[in-house]
């Protein structure tokens, strides 16, 4: 008979019971009339008819219950026997429950938190209305370098004209991360989002409060009242959730905007893995960011832009569509003329792709889901650990329990019956261990979410336990209590068959050849499941260390970092015109500062970097492509308030004007890279500039720098030429700057309140914000800290397993020849002799599991190159260190017990049989 | 319970095996499967409802038997039972096995010391 019509009635039955009880009702009680007139036709009264009837059949309730347990459905009366058995007997060994529990809770808890991140990162979709029709628009070429395409203003025009081929488009920005919402002097910074007029519409957000953008808020350039939709977050913070807070003004980036409405508590943004506080239209930019080019062709590219197709679009038919407009698009967005050509024409050939974006963009998926991914088969491994060792008990639990099966089966149980039971024992476990894992699953997840959040980003990830998450922890339970459990099981069926047999000495029962293989075998692939993970915690640890010891080039404790956004100043703030002199003057007068200096850019601040293509006049011939550089724009006194070396030559000095030779200090990457590594002070090069400005001048090289770190700690120092702003005559606007302070002593952010005064006065529309160069230092190493944090947590714990495992089945194996040695000693073994014995078994089983495991992890670290820095996969140290701290816990966990055996006294021993 | 149950006496499994032979004869309701179980093996079968029940059970829930409430011949309702398909075909597998073991079984207890 089919599986399916079988479990269908199965499951009839057990939804139906009722009738089918009348129906059983009925049924008897019309055999019991056949046989009555049966009886009477033979010529018995109709009372003694019935009597006989009646004894015949016996009773009718014995016989409905043997009729109930015929149906499959009786097997889950005998499970939920099984499991009420189970229980009684973990009640009676609180601490093996406990343990083993508490270890399960450990190890499925810490795979559900890992995965409740790689779910929040990788697998939820967005929050909103058909995610699955959601699409961004995409260049071939921004996707080869693994970002998406952003796209400027008049491009996403050209894209909002032709909404109507597709079931609408969208676009917003992140940029500038953060609006101001002081009035004056430092940052009061809120996480800003610039949308499209019909962003939250199409979307399928609707208000929580008020209303979402209309199209006419997002209108361009016209004088009107600025809207801005609030999240549910930022209105529970900043207004208490007051429902008055829709018509109130704020002031954003100095600029006054109105509240119309409030997003639902589901909705975070486009972006997974951040949260915006505050969205404004992006018709309002131009006016919010004082940027008059915004919507102009050279305006900044920073557009995401997303399109809903139609219902049975695809996205290969609607990219098909753009690209065949493409040549119209870009032309429309980007008139030919002058510097605009080449761009033009890369643009031209760089095909238009749409991708998939149900689950939204997200920079920090980027970054992280190698990570993630990594950290999610170290927990997995660190559970298969935790598996072996439950096994491990369970194992010596069954052999224990042996007479006890033995006279089940004896009784006629059946051999499903005994592997159903034991199954269902360590099921109970692991459910048992899953339903604390979810409390442990709750807070990890947070926890690691808060530890992704740096000085730069604060990362806001909904790690809730969805139905995912808890269909997971339910599938891993199921999978660790059969894994742990089927081995023990079908031992302890073996045991109870075929009887451990009588050991020639004494009556205790020994253990069969199988289960002692079997455990031998599992504590092998025990220690070398565990060396795997500390040698990988120990890559992790010191790829983080490595980091850690990158010479950065200049002193990060001392400096404070002051970001300067001077958009809204009445004071001329183009370059040339010198306005941050002012600026600098007031904060070396701020007691306390040793140093100041002006920048364009600070290093690792995550900012943008400007890179010029140089020529060394009379330097190397270098390919195209490696002539770039860094540069930046400082004043004198950077490189003392950074305390970057000067190796040849002199620093910048305030004597380098407008009015003398435009000079440069390299550092040596770029002296090693254009010149060879000649002396090149003295010597000159030339920018090289695209495009229609005027040739610039050669410049003069005066100084050498050593190398410092620039944005990422990873890559090799990078040629940078550092430029006096005082000599920079193109007059690009300089809104944004920093201003870097050298602390005379103590920590630089004791300097922030003075300074910030300091700055307020000399120009109160200033807006700024303070960072220490420290944190900054630190957030660069962000992901390697978390790595290395992680893969450490569960090396130890993975170590801490093993050393669990070890020292149970050491203790066990020592209890079970508790006569031998009894017999041993009273013959005149020395204890030394005895502990050689124990020691020795176990000592062999971690070198041949430590064996393996260095070749398993041989094996695996290669996959995680990626996410080393400065040692091998193969790191011998970390591989010698490994193996060394496992063999160390191994021997000394199972040297207490060994120690325990010698103190058997011979007669006790004996006696005790 | 009738001291003249001989149903313990019963091989294992062939409960299943004589039931659906009763109902290839004609469907039955239970009591009538009992009877003709009694009369056929000349009593030495007496197969109580306790057992009978379950079996009924076993065998509808494996779809060998179908059941279906009829009228009796005196009028009144009584679930009647009969073959399926497949409880015609298990019928002959199962004869034909019984068969086949029953002759080993036999040749075995006739065996002489000679033959051992």
């Amino acid at each position: 008979m089919p599986l399916l019509s079988r479990l269908l009635t199965g499951f009839r039955a057990l939804l139906r019971k009722e009738r089918d009880e009348r129906d059983l009702d009925e049924e008897l009680r019309a055999f019991l009339e056949a046989d009555v007139e049966q009886r009477m036709q033979s010529g018995m009264s109709r009372r003694d008819a019935l009597r006989a009837a009646r004894a015949h059949i016996g009773s009718i309730e014995a016989v409905k219950d043997h009729t109930r347990d015929a149906g499959w459905e009786s097997r889950l009366d005998s499970v939920g026997r099984d499991v009420r058995y189970a229980l009684r007997g973990l009640r009676r060994s609180p601490g093996f429950t406990a343990v083993a529990v508490l270890t399960l809770a450990l190890g499925i808890g810490a795979n559900s938190a890992v995965f409740s991140v790689v779910n929040g990162l990788l697998l939820r979709t967005l929050p909103v209305t058909a995610p699955e029709r959601l699409a961004m628009i995409s260049t071939q070429q921004s996707l080869n370098d693994g970002f998406g395409a952003g796209w400027n203003f008049a491009m996403w025009d050209q894209f909002h004209h032709r909404a109507q081929l597709f079931d609408g488009a969208i676009a917003w920005t992140y940029f500038p991360q953060q609006f101001d919402l002081a009035d004056t002097g430092e940052s009061d910074p809120a996480d800003g989002l610039f949308v499209s007029g019909e962003f939250f519409s199409e979307l399928g957000v609707s208000p929580l409060l008020g209303r979402t953008f209309l199209p006419e808020d997002d209108e361009l350039g016209k004088e009107r009242e600025h809207a801005a939709v609030i999240s549910y977050g930022f209105w529970q913070r900043r207004f208490g959730g007051a429902p008055d807070a829709i018509g109130r003004q704020l002031m954003v980036n100095r600029a006054p905007v109105t509240i119309v409405g409030v997003t639902p508590p589901g909705f975070l943004g486009p972006e997974v893995g951040r949260a915006f506080e505050l969205a404004l239209p992006i018709g309002s930019a131009p006016v919010i960011l004082n940027e008059r080019t915004w919507a102009k062709p050279e305006g900044r590219s920073y557009l995401a832009v997303m399109l809903r197709l139609k219902p049975g679009q695809t996205r290969d038919g609607a990219s098909a569509l753009l690209r065949g407009m493409q040549h119209q698009i870009i032309d429309a967005a980007m008139p030919r003329n002058g510097i605009w050509g080449e761009v033009q024409d890369d643009m031209m050939k760089d095909p238009i792709v749409l991708t998939p974006a149900s689950a939204g963009t997200s920079e920090l998926r980027r970054q992280y889901s190698q990570p993630l991914l990594t950290v999610l088969a170290i927990a997995a491994t660190v559970l298969l650990v935790a598996c072996v060792n439950m096994a491990n008990l369970l194992l010596a639990r069954a052999t224990s329990r042996q007479q006890e099966l033995q006279v089940r089966l004896a009784i006629g149980a059946s051999r499903w019956r005994i592997l159903q039971q034991m199954l269902v024992e360590s099921l109970l476990l692991s459910a048992m261990g899953a339903s604390l894992g979810l409390g442990v699953a709750a807070w990890g997840g947070r926890t690691l979410v808060a530890q992704l959040s740096t000085w730069f980003d604060r990362i806001v990830l909904d790690v809730q336990l969805d139905w995912r998450v808890v269909a997971f922890t339910g599938g891993v339970a199921v999978a660790t209590g059969v894994l742990f459990g089927m081995a023990p099981a079908i031992t302890a069926f073996d045991l109870a068959r075929h009887g451990g047999g009588r050991s020639p000495i004494g009556a205790r029962s020994t253990d069969s050849r199988r289960a002692v293989a079997l455990r031998g075998g599992l504590l092998v692939a025990q220690v070398a499941l565990s060396l795997v993970l500390v040698v990988a915690a120990g890559l992790f640890v010191r790829t983080f260390q490595k980091l850690g010891e990158v010479p950065l080039g200049f002193d990060s404790d001392r400096v404070l970092v002051v970001r300067v956004n001077a958009s809204r100043s009445t004071a001329d703030s183009t370059i040339p015109s010198g306005s941050y002199v002012r600026l600098l003057d007031a904060a070396r007068g701020v007691p306390g500062v040793a140093h100041a200096a002006v920048s364009l850019n600070t290093p690792v601040n995550r900012g943008v970097t400007f890179v010029t293509d140089f020529r060394g006049v009379g330097g190397r011939d270098l390919p195209l492509k490696e002539r770039r550089s860094i540069v930046n724009l400082v004043t004198p006194g950077w490189f003392e308030t950074y305390g970057a070396a000067i190796t040849v030559g002199r620093p910048l000095q305030e004597s380098d004007t407008k009015a003398t030779a435009p000079i440069v200090v390299v550092n040596e990457a770029f002296a090693q890279k254009f010149f060879g590594g000649h002396s090149v002070v003295g010597e000159y090069i030339a920018p090289e500039i695209r495009g229609d400005f005027d040739r610039p001048q050669p410049l003069l090289i005066v100084g050498v720098v050593s190398n410092s770190v620039d944005q990422s700690l990873r890559y090799e120092a990078v040629p940078a030429v550092y430029q006096p702003v005082a000599q920079f005559t193109r007059p690009i606007p300089m809104a944004e700057f920093s201003l870097s302070l050298r602390a005379a002593s103590g920590s630089p952010a004791a300097l922030t309140r003075s300074v910030s005064a300091a700055l307020t006065s000399a120009d109160r529309h200033l807006a700024f914000s303070f960072h220490l160069l420290e944190d900054q230092v630190r957030g660069a190493r962000n992901q390697e800290r978390l790595v290395a944090w992680l893969s450490g947590f569960f090396g130890v714990l993975a170590l801490l397993l093993a050393a669990i495992g070890l020292y149970g089945v050491t203790s066990y194996i020592v209890a079970r020849r508790q006569m031998e040695i009894g017999i041993r000693l009273a013959l005149g073994a020395q204890r030394a002799d005895v502990v050689r014995v124990s020691v020795g078994q176990t000592a062999i089983t971690t070198t041949i599991g430590v064996v393996v495991g260095l070749g398993a992890a041989a094996i695996v670290t290669r996959y995680l190159k990626t996410l080393l820095f400065g040692i091998t996969p193969l790191d011998a140290a970390t591989f010698v260190t490994a193996a060394v701290v496992l063999m160390a816990v191994a021997l000394l966990t199972c040297y207490v017990p060994a120690r325990r055996a010698t103190r058997i006294d011979p007669m006790i021993a004996l006696r005790s049989e | 319970m009738a001291p003249a149950d001989k149903q313990s006496a019963l091989v294992q499994g062939t409960l299943d095996m004589l039931i659906l032979k009763t109902l290839a004869l004609e469907p039955m309701h239970g009591y009538g499967i009992g009877v003709r179980l009694d009369q056929i093996s000349r009593g030495i079968f007496q197969v109580n409802a306790g057992s009978l029940f379950p079996a009924f059970r076993r065998l509808e829930r494996d779809g060998l038997i179908k059941a279906e409430w009829r009228t009796t011949d005196n009028n009144r309702r009584a679930k009647y039972y009969a073959l399926t398909a497949a409880g015609r075909a298990r019928l002959a597998r199962a004869t034909r096995d019984w068969e086949t073991q029953a002759a080993a079984i036999a040749r075995i207890l006739r065996a002489s010391p000679g033959e051992i």
